[in-house]
């Protein structure tokens, strides 16, 4: 059984990181360049939100992964979330990307069978 | 008399194949031996008396064929099954020619294409090519094998410029457009006429190529099964007049489904598009319809976008209902539900679903009221509806052709069931069977011995002094089919009781163990399964119930309770899919789905459970109805356990496990001691004439909230009114 076990793990090319140590101290740089730029966002987009408002989202949008342990997939989120700062930072996007972070007009779905039955979504 | 009709006999026509099948395979004392043909080099075993068709159909191999068809008498006069017989000088009709031994066929040989090619030439020379705009484009048989066996060049030149062949087009009445010039003469039409229809108004006249298809005089084709001609019609001469040029069958969708107008649950095709039914067509299930389908049926669709419930109502103030939304109507319901406590009571119509059944009886259940009904009458003394055997038509329907007489009483098959009734007259002909009638002598389209209307007459052949009785026992397989008409009459029990103790006499001779006398034939598809959740029949509970604060009508429309029948302070909810009766006396308006929108079950009158699909979604705010109860429910606060359509269904196999095993028909026992617990109740039959609601075929079109809404049955009742004044 073990070595069957064995047999299926595969060695495979690492993204970026050789082992979590690397992958942790790149979602911090991460981290800690899009904390550094939030005043700016939010001077420059001129979106009605504040920067603690910006810091609590951002602290969210890391933790939504915490629970992540493969070093390749933390690795294509750290890239994804450059590529989303630097879209950011030079004004690539416009306001309404931005708010699209914070989901402000969308309603969440209907569980429960009465209000499916009443919002015609069942 | 002849049964068969006279030109078939003197044509000879051999009719073996359209024989009974027999459920009883022992019936057939020996078997022939059979005999060896080959069919392109292919040996194959066949019993004597088959045809070449046939023969090449057992190995896969089809012939093509315009005027051959299985359930019709052999005419074999399109000559498009030619095949070439080794030995043979000329090639042979494949669907008139019984096979020799040692028969070596070839079906695709040199000379069987040449002669396929041959007729195919001559059938387009009067063939017109309005391909583009005939409605059997893309399921035309001509089209198909011209495609396939035909010339890839025409010979065809009119050389005198005169034109091809026309013919008159014929009025046949609202539901099929006829245009004869299309017609390849493969007499499909009127073999359908004569021998399943039993209405011998469609001929031939003159011929060659003046040869005419028509009714002889300016008539229309007066049956209940006639659209079965469009289906049978293998180029464009016949086609549905409601559906004329709507659509093309590649562009529709279509959805496997069930019929519910009557109680035989025919299997049925829906075709959609853009969320509109555009046709219903029949779907074969040799255990029910064959592949046959009544007018009523068939062209009854366009009443599902006519009168329709579309929004949640309830009256205002001023008396009038005014639409609101689901919340604001169920907040109402619910009020007074609450404030009616147990004092509540539903009646279910006869197109109610199962799911919605069980609901409905739960949640009442739920509020302490045991007021549930249908609206259909049936007798509830005796032992009522305890036992499945005494409403059920016990020997299922497809067995009804192997019969060798049949009793029928207070029932007008022909109108309430014409599916069941192609089968006895199926019977009639090629089984010799005996029928009797007891009730209003109507026109059935097979001949019978009426026996008077005196119900009582039930107990004279049961006592043996009645002429008839000594011919009932010998018979092997006798029938007694009782109508739902004769169930709902006052003396319906004594009635009953008296075709269960006849019956159980008759069942003593009989040698096989499945056959079962005694058979109820109910009009309604919602009946059987409101009956096995343990519904009442008929409203009399709900009459007698004093103070009913809340009346619930699940899609009853037949006007059986009025607003008289109730207390002044009675608040009428009505929950169905049509503007009708129900809802013009109601207080609030739920809007639910019909058939054709839900996902459904549904229980014919063999107690077969079937289910429909959903073809189309419910138009407007409608919902499906066992949803809006359980919507209900829960703003009532007392929720039925159930969110989806799995769980309702689990919650019908708790009930009734044979809800859920669909196509299968449950068998029903307990024959003795229903008939013992009958004979206790008291009442006897009065001597009232048995009476029947439909006599004519006027009164067939419009039976329900469906098809009442449907202007093509309104159509048809004006044309069969009309008909009625011509003087042919």
């Amino acid at each position: 059984m073990a070595q069957q076990a064995v047999k299926t793990l595969r060695q495979v090319k690492p993204l970026l990181s050789l082992d979590q140590g690397q992958a942790r101290s790149r979602v911090l740089n991460l981290y800690k360049a899009w904390y550094r730029q939030l005043p700016y966002i939010v001077h420059k987009y001129d979106i009605p939100k504040s920067i603690g408002d910006c810091k609590n989202k951002l602290r969210e949008e890391f933790l939504k992964h915490k629970d992540l342990t493969d070093v390749r997939v933390i690795d294509m989120l750290v890239i994804k979330g450059q590529m989303e700062l630097k879209e950011t930072v030079n004004i690539w996007k416009q306001k309404g990307h931005i708010m699209t972070f914070f989901k402000d007009t969308e309603e969440p779905k209907p569980t429960d069978f009465l209000s499916k039955f009443l919002t015609n979504t069942n | 008399m002849l049964r068969l009709g006279i030109s078939k006999v003197l044509s000879g026509a051999k009719i073996q194949h359209v024989a009974v099948v027999s459920r009883a395979a022992s019936d057939i004392a020996k078997k022939p031996e059979k005999i060896e043909v080959f069919i392109d080099d292919k040996s194959v075993m066949v019993e004597p008396g088959t045809t070449v068709l046939q023969a090449a159909a057992q190995i896969g191999v089809e012939i093509p064929r315009f005027c051959y068809h299985e359930r019709l008498a052999v005419a074999g006069n399109c000559r498009m099954c030619l095949v070439e017989v080794e030995k043979s000088p000329k090639p042979v009709a494949a669907c008139a020619m019984p096979v020799m031994k040692g028969w070596r066929i070839k079906t695709d040989s040199e000379m069987t294409k040449r002669a396929r090619e041959g007729v195919m030439e001559f059938l387009l020379v009067n063939h017109p090519l309005d391909c583009p705009i005939c409605d059997q484009g893309g399921e035309c048989d001509l089209q198909d094998q011209s495609m396939a066996f035909g010339s890839d060049r025409s010979r065809f030149t009119d050389i005198d410029f005169s034109g091809k062949r026309a013919v008159e087009d014929k009025d046949i009445g609202p539901l099929i457009k006829t245009i004869m010039t299309r017609c390849i003469h493969c007499t499909r039409c009127i073999r359908f006429a004569s021998e399943v229809a039993g209405v011998d108004d469609l001929g031939t006249t003159g011929r060659g190529s003046d040869m005419q298809i028509g009714t002889y005089v300016e008539k229309f084709f007066m049956s209940e099964m006639s659209g079965n001609v469009i289906d049978l019609c293998p180029v464009g001469a016949l086609t549905s007049k409601p559906y004329s040029f709507t659509a093309r069958p590649w562009e529709i969708r279509k959805v496997d489904s069930i019929d519910v107008l009557d109680a035989v649950g025919s299997n049925i095709v829906v075709s959609t598009r853009t969320g509109e039914v555009l046709r219903i067509l029949p779907r074969t299930n040799e255990e029910i319809n064959e592949e046959w389908l009544s007018d009523k049926s068939r062209f009854a669709y366009d009443a599902l976008k006519r009168q329709r419930l579309v929004t949640p109502m309830v009256k205002g103030c001023d008396g009038q209902l005014k639409p609101v939304d689901w919340e604001a109507a169920l907040l109402t319901v619910a009020k007074a539900m609450n404030q009616a406590g147990n004092k509540i009571g539903a009646i279910a119509g006869g197109l109610t679903d199962a799911e919605a059944l069980v609901s409905l009886k739960d949640l009442l259940n739920r509020l302490g009221s045991e007021n549930l009904c249908t609206e259909h009458t049936f007798p509830m003394d005796g032992c009522a509806t305890d036992l499945r055997s005494t409403y059920l038509l016990n020997n299922k329907i497809a067995p009804v052709e192997e019969a060798d007489f049949i009793l029928l009483v207070g029932a007008n098959p022909r109108l309430e069931a014409p599916l069941l009734n192609s089968r006895i007259r199926k019977g009639y002909i090629h089984n010799e069977t005996d029928i009797a009638v007891l009730g209003p002598k109507t026109d059935m389209r097979y001949d019978y011995e009426h026996l008077g209307e005196d119900p009582s007459a039930l107990n004279q052949i049961a006592s043996g002094s009645h002429p008839l009785a000594a011919k009932l026992k010998k018979a092997k397989k006798p029938l007694i089919i009782v109508g739902a008409d004769a169930m709902a009459r006052a003396d319906g029990g004594a009635i009953r009781t008296a075709a269960m103790k006849l019956s159980q006499e008759l069942q003593s001779n009989i040698v096989d163990g499945e056959w079962k006398v005694l058979n109820i034939l109910h009009k309604v598809a919602g009946q059987v399964a409101a009956l096995d959740l343990g519904y009442s029949a008929g409203v009399e509970k709900i009459r007698n119930a004093d103070g009913i604060k809340v009346l619930f009508l699940l899609g009853a429309d037949e006007g059986t309770i009025s607003r008289d029948d109730l207390p002044k302070d009675c608040f009428v909810v009505y929950q169905g899919h049509h503007g009708d009766h129900g809802a013009s006396i109601a207080d609030a308006i739920l809007p639910g789905a019909a058939y054709t929108e839900k996902q459904a079950t549904y229980v014919n009158t063999e107690g077969r459970a079937q289910q429909t699909l959903v073809a189309v979604t419910p138009p407007g705010q409608a919902k499906e109805d066992w949803k809006i109860i359980r919507a209900l429910s829960e703003i009532l606060g007392s929720k039925l356990p159930y969110d989806n359509l799995d769980q309702v269904r689990y919650r019908l196999e708790e009930v009734a496990p044979h809800l859920t095993r669909y196509g299968a028909a449950e068998n029903a026992n307990y024959f003795k001691q229903a008939l013992a617990i009958s004979t206790m109740a008291k009442g006897n039959i009065s001597n009232s004439p048995l009476d029947v609601k439909q006599k004519k075929l006027e009164d067939f079109f419009m039976t329900d909230a469906i098809s009442r809404a449907s202007p093509t049955m309104a159509k048809c009742v004006a044309a069969v009114k009309k008909h009625m004044e011509s003087k042919y």
